[in-house]
């Protein structure tokens, strides 16, 4: 995994009210900071290669956008995905620290040097 | 009985009911089981039940959903305008989702199966006794604290209904102006348009009144309602209504993202099982529905595997544009805006 990814991961993208948050590199190596064990690693592994078959699935007709917000009652999943092929995705607690910065997390992985 | 049932008046229950028979059990078993703490009255028909209910004041109406000429879903939004104080309860044979939800957004507080045996009674007594009993403490009074502002102000709009909604929080009064189904003005406070809206939508506490229609002494909102309500759930969701809401006068003076002007391009209602209720501006509503029931399948693959409870809405970022896709068991919308170009 790329030296600056697991920093950021665990320094800046776990805000109070995180889960889990989980990268997935262009070649498919994955790594994940996993909060709650209800969240483990191996859901968030699975969810961002699911990411693939969703965004075939519900993006069809429209570009597939910067990043897309899954709010469900109790907490919501961000997904972002770069033009270079890495994905992040971030799971909060809803009306938590960690979702109100959503947006700035997507903003600062969108233009984190990262290898490919 | 017990003590604090003997002590206090008895409750005035309302059963309304197309079968004559049906409501004569249940008038004898209700009876024996309140040990004569209710006062029960029949109706075999809404007519019947409003002229009833304009000679007694009630505590609960327990309504059937299946009666000619008014069903019982419509019914029950008829009480609510008429009588926002009463509770209401959907007894029914059969109930679909789709029927079940409609009578809650109608302002059902509860939608419960006849029943059929001794101990079926007794379990509905329990309900409804528990109902009457209860007393709201925090959240909202009334159909309020179960249904939400939000779907008030969906069920006026999409009946295109003209209406005041009088939201009071502590010393605050707000008002939202409903004209023909869209949101004409809101003020709360010294805040007016959807700043006003926005914060009474992150209420969490207060009361409610619809009163009939005034014009407005200005028009401040021009959005879709469908927009506008989503961008109060996103900011609810967002906390931003709670920063908003402690700092009032932040909220009044500093532009936020919500405030970003933006143009609504395309918008789709469905019914639950994506039968196309309204559009506008939807090139092509078929493939827009497919997307919705796309949505809503994988939402429910992910709800399988993560703990979040049920799914609401996903959220579209693009570059200069966004759109909604909501999918709930009774209905499936899909928003979109694209930013207004800035004024140079």
């Amino acid at each position: 995994m790329n030296d600056s990814a697991l920093p950021w991961l665990t320094d800046r993208a776990s805000p109070p009210g995180t889960l889990a948050c989980g990268l997935r590199r262009p070649d498919g190596n994955f790594v994940c900071h996993s909060v709650e064990e209800t969240c483990p690693a191996a859901t968030i592994e699975e969810i961002l290669a699911h990411f693939d078959l969703l965004a075939a699935a519900v993006f069809t007709e429209q570009p597939v956008p910067d990043w897309s917000t899954w709010s469900f009652e109790k907490g919501q999943i961000r997904f972002v995905e770069r033009p270079d092929g890495w994905r992040l995705a971030l799971v909060v607690r809803s009306e938590s620290d960690a979702a109100l910065a959503l947006d700035v997390l997507s903003l600062e992985f969108l233009s984190l040097p990262l290898e490919i | 009985m017990d003590n604090t049932k003997k002590n206090r008046a008895p409750r005035q229950i309302l059963f309304v009911d197309d079968d004559p028979d049906f409501l004569g059990v249940l008038k004898e078993t209700f009876r024996m089981l309140s040990e004569e703490g209710w006062v029960i009255h029949c109706a075999t028909s809404p007519k019947m039940a409003l002229d009833l209910l304009k000679r007694q004041r009630m505590d609960l109406a327990v309504v059937d959903l299946n009666m000619p000429l008014l069903d019982g879903v419509q019914f029950l939004s008829l009480l609510g305008k008429r009588y926002s104080d009463l509770k209401k309860v959907t007894l029914t044979s059969f109930a679909t989702e789709e029927k079940r939800s409609q009578c809650l957004a109608a302002g059902a507080e509860l939608v419960i199966e006849k029943p059929h045996s001794p101990d079926g009674f007794k379990s509905v007594f329990a309900m409804l006794e528990d109902l009457i009993s209860w007393e709201p403490q925090q959240g909202f009074q009334g159909m309020l604290r179960r249904v939400g502002l939000q779907d008030v102000i969906q069920m006026e709009c999409l009946g295109r209904n003209s209406s005041v909604l009088e939201v009071q929080n502590g010393q605050v009064l707000g008002r939202i102006y409903i004209e023909d189904g869209s949101i004409l003005h809101a003020t709360d406070g010294k805040l007016t348009g959807e700043a006003a809206l926005q914060r009474l939508l992150a209420l969490t506490g207060g009361s409610f009144e619809l009163v009939p229609f005034e014009k407005p002494p200005e028009r401040t909102i021009e959005g879709q309602w469908e927009f506008l309500l989503m961008e109060a759930a996103r900011m609810r969701d967002e906390g931003a209504a709670q920063t908003a809401a402690a700092e009032s006068k932040a909220a009044a003076e500093t532009p936020s993202v919500s405030t970003v002007p933006v143009d609504v391009v395309e918008t789709l209602i469905c019914s639950g099982n994506g039968e196309p209720l309204y559009h506008a501006d939807c090139a092509d509503v078929n493939a827009r529905v497919e997307l919705l029931k796309q949505i809503a399948g994988q939402a429910a693959h992910l709800a399988q595997m993560l703990p979040l409870g049920k799914f609401d809405r996903v959220e579209m970022q693009f570059p200069g544009a966004r759109a909604i896709a909501q999918a709930r068991p009774d209905r499936l919308v899909f928003v979109r805006t694209v930013n207004q170009p800035a004024s140079s």
